[in-house]
């Protein structure tokens, strides 16, 4: 059994690395590819500098400009446990910290502008001497850090001027698409153009080519503005981007410095160590993906802790009393009912429980209409005092109520069903017939014979209401505004969250599978005949 | 047997007496299945649901139906329609083919049921391939971002007819392959015919004019006079003023014009004989035929002599307010107004008219996404099923993958970051649900493979194609179908969750958007739009669970038989 | 013949004057939800007395099993329907009509006097409790015992039916054992109550043919032990040889022979009878191929050859139109009797006017071949017969 186990949770590994690749395929097959999300917040919501900051991040960790299979993979290997190369360092916040990536090059400027002589190349690392005291550590990283930072993002804004300004040049000289649908820069068809010298910072009308002169006047001026725009977006780049490369190189002494405890356990040390995963940083909620997790994820399982024991409880007993009464009134009656409150959509039961019974102005105001708690339920004793509060157990009771009945009666629904046919089933089998001809009693063909083995596909079935819950727990979560691991992926889906909705995926996968895994176990427990050796 | 009563031996039963005699697997099937009430009751709504779908362009619309221009002296001149010159490319075949299909049912042609089945479903799938291909091309063609050469070829006098007769061609010539008549001639004038009634409604309605609902207001102009159609509002039409938005049903524009000339008013307090004239001149301003505002004016006139003379009567009585001329004012409008049937939305849409053309999306959705799925599922899990070995185990994994997570949480990944367009919801729906599909067939085809009528087909050396599609593909796709039903209703209830969501088909009336604009943002509750769309939802998907549960109890005999 | 078989007045051996069950007018029907009611059993009469074994034969959908399981009222109600007739049973409490019995009292009968093995090894035993739990549930129902005495019995029952190592076996899953030994299960959970009467319903149909002859050895011997009636429900006309010691042929749910062994084997009087016999293939003939049945029961010929043929009396045949001097008495199966067509050997017939005027009695055999010295040494004479028939 136990190898068996351990095979499966081995096997769990390829699953899962198979389902973040499709959610991670499905990011770049979007409108606007993997880095959409720069698009996205850029026009609506968040300031420029804040989308910059966002691309920074997403630079520095996917390296925006490779395939998305490589983007992939990078992703991969931060939330692996086994790490290759020097050991991560963790700040007091909990955030991984990593070496600084190499800075990138204006663009096109080995092909336009000539020469990248006046850049500034990255210097050796050389580990700076830093304080003893973890405060001044740490400050002095966040200084570098800090400056680098922004030196950085001012080299961003200065590159997307670059590539406007790129852009308009080349059409100035009739290409039509510069910059390509996710507003990139297309250097292929740049490539070939060259830029005209400036003398005094202007270009003298020789230096343009001469199928433009004979455009006209207006086009022959257009090429001379953009040209020089061209050039000026050039040189303010070159200028940024060395302050930038500057900044970099001292974070990088500073990081050599070791200004934190480094995470994990070496195996081989500077080459391999086992550390723990890295899911990065939310940017819709500028916090790490695992703290948020770690405070939403147990708010799914309350739900469902409650609900899936809740479920089996109805479903068994109403499925044994419609099945030793088929055909009875209570077994057509109860057959259409569940087949009729199956097909309630769960999005209108909530609706309806929120507008007629949770509402105080519409309905019976009986139950709270959002969140988890009140919002003074941190000051309450945890247990009620009569005729002053709820207390928080009774408080968290009455927000979960409705959320829960929206999972339950779905699912109960189908368990039910399935445990009359289940049974109704067995009531032929061979085995109750030898029953009966012993002497047993009816009510104990039906609890000690038929039940027992009916118990088997009810089992199965946990397999197919447990993943239909958690999703719908999704939903229900979004409805009544309760915080877990649902409302962070809808909230992280507008914007295009790709951290926190991987993460999501990830730990749904794997709640998921394990619940799978417990159902196996189950079943073994329940059925003799099956072993798993 | 001589016998001559009722019953029969148990050796009678055993050689096969008494036995109902079939007409074959699935017409049988089918006949027990409309024996039974929940199935009718299915079946009755699904079919109300797919007329609404047909007709709903017809019914429902802000476009008149018949118009006249009428001159100055309101005399009628030419007369027009505009609801059928706004009719889509998809409306226009949607129609044209339930007729021809309608009137071949009924018309005692000898052909089989299931003949006539194959036919439209052919007919139908080169349509839709025939409209998609040729939209694709007009996306590309009218995008922004398109070159200078497209831009041309699409400026071109011939751009418009040569695109539509080259897809209609293109899916013909797909189509011909189809094996929907033995014939090839016959075939070939089958798809022939398909493909030019698609091309000439591409062509005829390429252009279409952006709607505008200008009518209304041209008739109070007395520029036309207009027949509206039952439903006199087209789900995006929008009223601009913000009083029309969440109007409970019944309620009409009208009560929606008298809100907003309240706010001239003091809105507290005794108005006086100030505040009728207020009101009487504010009457003016409102876009009213004349003669209507000359109607309201006398009207609101004689209530307010009629209060002053009970005030005259009787000191108690309480002093003229604008919260009660308001109303008056509403009641007196409201006969005047054009209702919403079932209220409005948060956009001021009409609900009615939305929940009627979102049956077309309803019906549409569940029908294409399990038909992608069943078509992957199949193929797949035949694949694995048949073959076994590494195709098997490879392919086997992906099927782990899907299901490893919940289906509805990676549609909604699926849909949050792909575009939100029809098409694409059906595509991700039916591509993220085809595990089922696979699993029941590849469980029936590894059955099946050991069974002796397939030993001796492969022992009698059939070809691969005649055991996989003629002696094992009917017998393994069985459960598929069975389970389809459940799929189609699931596919509907998914849609209408990523609709609820906001994150289904943007510009597209649906029923779960409609659902989620019920409780508002302000907290406030609109009962009209929790109970109508959402009742819409819970009919259609009950109608195929029990569809599907008579389709399954006339098929599994295991269930059949399963008595005490 | 005649004159071998013992009626009950003349055998002073015999144990019991009484059958210990006796099936009076047995007709039970099916709903068969659109086609018509079955009629599974028509009119059956047949009687089993103590230590005896009856073999009830017939092909499938004859009603054999129907009548068995009606005597433990086990037949599924709806759709199942007893039409009328009785089935009386002699316990210790006098003679009961079993099918008028309520469920309380029918849980005292079952399992404690009357015992019931099936067809289907496989599926008989519940597969998610031990074969100890099985056993000792059947034990503790019954018998007013402690735990620990109950899975002594069980033991006991368990070594009797030559389960090897029982006490660890005892904690075994069904799966975990063959199909024989399975069948072995099943009966010592069938004994361990020490019933009157063992019904047995097809219990070697499912096993391979060197377990069928083990598992009906043990049979026989248990009965010997045991003191009880068994009535041996087979399509197998070798098991028949091998065991009864009366015979009950029967037909479309009705009896169309009854006689003990030896007078049925050597006299077959039912055209439907000499069929069977005639599909047999024997020893130390030669046949090109065999007869089928049908291709006795098709010959007119057949049905004259009765005693009292000329008088009018004719084998009832369902496929036949009836005579035109039939009397049928009124109600259900009236054109139908179970005539003592010579002494201790009764043939289903149409009640035509001669078989109406001189009904017989009802059959009524408590011959037994242990009573009947001569007749065992004779045994070995059916034997070949089993062999040559043992493997289908």
């Amino acid at each position: 059994m136990l190898a068996y186990v351990i095979r499966r949770l081995l096997l769990m590994i390829p699953t899962l690395i198979g389902i973040t690749f499709l959610v991670f395929m499905l990011f770049a097959l979007s409108p606007g590819g993997i880095g959409a999300a720069l698009r996205f917040s850029g026009g609506g919501g968040q300031s420029g500098q804040d989308a910059r900051a966002q691309q920074a991040y997403l630079e520095d960790r996917y390296g925006l400009d490779d395939p998305a299979a490589v983007q992939y993979v990078r992703w991969l290997a931060r939330i692996s446990p086994i790490k290759f190369g020097n050991r991560d360092q963790r700040d007091p916040a909990g955030t991984i910290i990593r070496p600084p990536k190499p800075l990138k090059e204006p663009s096109l400027i080995g092909v336009l502008y000539g020469s990248r002589d006046q850049l500034v190349k990255p210097s050796p690392v050389v580990p700076a001497q830093l304080d003893d005291a973890p405060d001044q550590r740490n400050s002095a990283y966040r200084n570098a850090a800090s400056n680098y930072q922004n030196e950085r993002l001012d080299f961003i804004a200065a590159e997307t001027d670059l590539r406007l300004a790129l852009s308009t040049w080349g059409t100035t000289q009739g290409i039509r698409k510069v910059l390509n649908a996710k507003s990139k820069l297309d250097p292929s068809k740049l490539r070939g153009l060259k830029l005209p010298e400036l003398v005094d910072g202007a270009v003298p009308i020789t230096n343009v080519p001469q199928a433009i002169r004979d455009q006209g006047t207006a086009a022959t001026s257009a090429y001379i503005d953009a040209s020089r725009n061209v050039v000026q977006a050039y040189e303010r780049a070159i200028a940024v981007h060395n302050e930038a490369q500057k900044a970099r190189d001292h974070l990088a002494n500073v990081y050599a410095g070791k200004p934190y405890p480094e995470v994990g356990f070496p195996i081989i040390p500077g080459a391999l160590s086992v550390g723990p995963p890295d899911f990065g940083t939310s940017f819709s909620r500028s916090q790490p993906v695992l703290a948020l997790i770690r405070t939403a994820l147990p708010v799914t399982l309350l739900l469902n802790m409650i609900a899936v024991p809740l479920i089996y409880l109805i479903a068994i007993p109403s499925g044994i009393l419609a099945a030793t009464r088929a055909g009875s009134w209570f077994d057509v009656c109860s057959g259409a009912f569940y087949v009729a409150l199956w097909s309630v959509p769960v999005v209108w039961a909530g609706t309806l429980l929120i507008g007629f019974v949770a509402n105080e102005r519409s309905g019976l105001g009986w139950f709270p209409v959002a969140g988890l708690h009140s919002p003074e339920a941190d000051a309450m004793p945890f247990l009620p005092v009569w005729g002053q509060t709820n207390g928080f157990l009774l408080d968290t009771m009455l927000h979960i109520c409705l959320p829960v009945a929206c999972l339950v009666y779905a699912g109960f629904a189908v368990l039910s069903k399935q445990t009359r046919a289940a049974m109704l089933d067995n009531f032929n089998a061979d085995y109750v017939r030898t029953a009966k001809a012993k002497g047993v009693s009816h009510k104990d063909v039906v609890m000690k014979h038929v039940f027992r083995n009916s118990l088997l596909p009810v089992i199965t079935m946990f397999a197919a209401v447990f993943p239909a819950m958690l999703a719908g727990s999704v939903v229900v979560e979004k409805i009544f505004s309760v915080p877990g691991m649902g409302k962070l992926v809808l909230d992280g889906i507008n914007l295009r969250d790709r951290e926190l909705l991987l993460a999501n995926t990830l730990m749904i996968a794997t709640v998921n599978l394990l619940a799978l895994l417990l159902a196996d176990i189950l079943y073994a427990l329940a059925d003799p005949r099956v072993t798993y050796d | 047997m001589t016998k001559s009563t009722g019953a029969i031996t148990g050796i009678q039963a055993m050689r096969g007496e008494g036995v109902h005699v079939s007409q074959g697997f699935w017409a049988d099937a089918w006949e027990r299945v409309v024996k039974r009430p929940g199935a009718i009751m299915g079946l009755t709504w699904i079919s109300i649901v797919a007329l609404f779908a047909v007709l709903s362009p017809l019914v429902a619309s802000g476009h008149p139906l018949i118009m006249w221009e009428l001159n100055e002296a309101g005399e009628r001149g030419a007369m027009s329609s505009p609801l059928l010159a706004n009719l889509k490319t998809v409306d226009w075949l949607i129609l044209f083919w339930t007729v021809v299909c309608g009137v071949g049912f009924l018309l005692p042609l000898k052909l089989k049921r299931s003949t006539k089945l194959g036919w439209i479903i052919a007919l139908s799938l080169q349509t839709v391939l025939t409209v998609i291909v040729a939209a694709m091309v007009k996306g590309y063609a009218s995008a922004r971002d398109a070159s200078d050469f497209v831009r041309g070829l699409e400026q071109s006098k011939q751009f418009v007819p040569a695109v539509s007769v080259l897809s209609a061609l293109l899916c013909a010539g797909l189509f011909l392959l189809a094996p929907t008549l033995r014939n090839i001639w016959k075939r070939i004038v089958f798809v022939a015919i398909v493909g030019a009634v698609a091309a000439t409604a591409i062509g005829l309605t390429w252009k279409a004019p952006p709607p505008r609902y200008l009518y209304m207001q041209r008739e109070l102009a007395g520029e036309i006079e207009a027949i509206y159609t039952v439903v006199p509002w087209s789900p995006s039409q929008r009223v601009t003023d913000r009083s029309a938005q969440r109007l409970e049903p019944g309620e009409s524009a009208g009560s929606a014009l008298a809100e907003t000339l309240t706010v001239e008013l003091p809105l507290m307090g005794p108005i006086g004989a100030d505040g009728v004239d207020t009101v009487i001149s504010g009457i003016s301003d409102l876009p009213l035929r004349p003669e209507q505002k000359d109607d309201v004016r006398t009207a609101f006139q004689k209530w307010a002599e009629e209060e002053q003379a009970a005030r005259a009567k009787d000191p108690k009585y309480p002093e003229l307010d604008s919260q009660r001329a308001t109303s008056a004012l509403r009641d007196i409008l409201y006969a005047d107004g054009q209702p919403y049937y079932l209220g409005t939305d948060n956009m001021g849409q009409d609900v009615l008219s939305q929940i009627m053309h979102a049956s077309r999306l309803s019906i549409s959705i569940g029908l294409v996404s399990t038909g992608i799925a069943v078509l992957i599922g199949v193929t797949l899990g035949a694949l694995m099923g048949y073959f076994g070995g590494w195709i098997d185990m490879m392919l086997y994994r992906v099927v782990e993958v899907f299901m490893a997570i919940p289906v509805l949480f990676t549609l909604i990944v699926a849909a949050g970051v792909l575009p939100r367009n029809t098409y694409v919801m059906m595509a991700i729906i039916g591509c993220f649900t085809w595990h089922y599909a696979a699993r029941f067939t590849r469980a029936e085809f590894l059955k099946l493979r050991n069974q002796d009528f397939v030993q001796s087909a492969r022992a009698a050396g059939l070809p691969l194609r005649s055991i996989l599609f003629k002696h094992m593909l009917p017998n393994g796709v069985t459960p598929v179908l069975v389970d389809s039903s459940f799929r189609i209703a699931l596919a509907i209830l998914f849609e209408a969750i990523l609709s609820f969501l906001g994150l289904g088909p943007v510009d597209q009336p649906s029923w779960g958007r409609l659902l989620s604009d019920a409780a508002g943002d302000s907290g406030a509750f609109a009962w009209w739009l929790a109970i109508f769309p959402g009742f819409a939802i819970f009919l259609t998907v009950l109608a195929y669970n029990l569809l599907g549960e008579a389709l399954r109890d006339a098929i599994d005999p295991k269930l059949r038989k399963a008595r005490v | 013949m005649a004159n071998t078989a013992t009626t009950p007045s003349t055998t002073s051996k015999a144990p019991t004057p009484k059958p210990i069950m006796r099936v009076d007018d047995l007709a039970v029907s099916f709903d068969n939800g659109r086609g018509p009611r079955i009629q599974a059993v028509d009119g059956v009469r047949m009687s089993v007395y103590p230590r005896q074994t009856l073999a009830v034969v017939g092909e499938s959908g004859c009603g054999k099993s129907v009548t068995a399981m009606s005597s433990m009222q086990l037949v599924p109600r709806p759709p199942g329907r007893f039409d009328r007739g009785r089935i009386l049973w002699t316990g210790s409490g006098g003679e009961v009509d079993l099918l008028t019995l309520n469920d309380r009292q029918m849980r005292e009968i079952r399992g404690n006097d009357i015992a019931m093995i099936f067809q289907e090894p496989m599926t008989s035993l519940n597969p998610v409790y031990t074969v100890g739990d099985q056993i000792l549930e059947a034990i503790l129902l019954h018998q007013n015992v402690t735990a620990r005495e109950a899975i002594d019995i069980a033991v006991q029952a368990m070594d009797d039916v030559g389960i090897p190592n029982p006490k660890a076996r005892l904690r075994a899953y069904p799966h975990q054992f063959s199909g024989g030994m399975r069948q072995r299960v099943m009966i010592a959970m069938a004994l361990a109550c020490q019933p009157k009467l063992l019904l047995a319903d097809e219990p070697t149909t499912a096993l391979d043919v060197t377990i069928q002859a083990q598992i009906l050895e043990l049979l026989r011997e248990l009965q010997q032990t045991r003191d009880m009636a068994v009535m041996l429900i087979t399509h197998n006309l070798g098991v028949v040889a091998e065991n009864a010691d009366v015979v009950c042929v029967m037909y479309a749910g009705r009896v169309v022979e009854y006689a003990n062994v030896f007078e049925l084997f050597s006299n077959p009087m039912h055209p439907y009878t000499r069929g069977l016999f005639a599909s047999i293939p024997k020893m130390r003939t030669r046949r090109d191929r065999l007869v089928t049945i049908t291709e006795v029961t098709e010959n007119p010929k057949e049905f004259e050859k009765l005693p009292g043929a000329s008088e009018g009396v004719r084998p009832w045949w369902p496929w036949h139109t009836p005579p035109k001097d039939l009397k049928a008495a009124p109600g259900p199966a009236g054109d139908y009797f179970l005539q003592e067509v010579k002494p201790n050997h009764w043939v289903g017939v149409w009640r035509t006017a001669a078989v109406h005027d001189h009904e017989s009695r009802a059959p009524d055999l408590t011959y037994r071949i242990v009573d009947d010295p001569e007749k065992i040494a004779l045994r070995p004479k059916a034997e070949h017969l089993a062999q040559s028939v043992g493997g289908d």
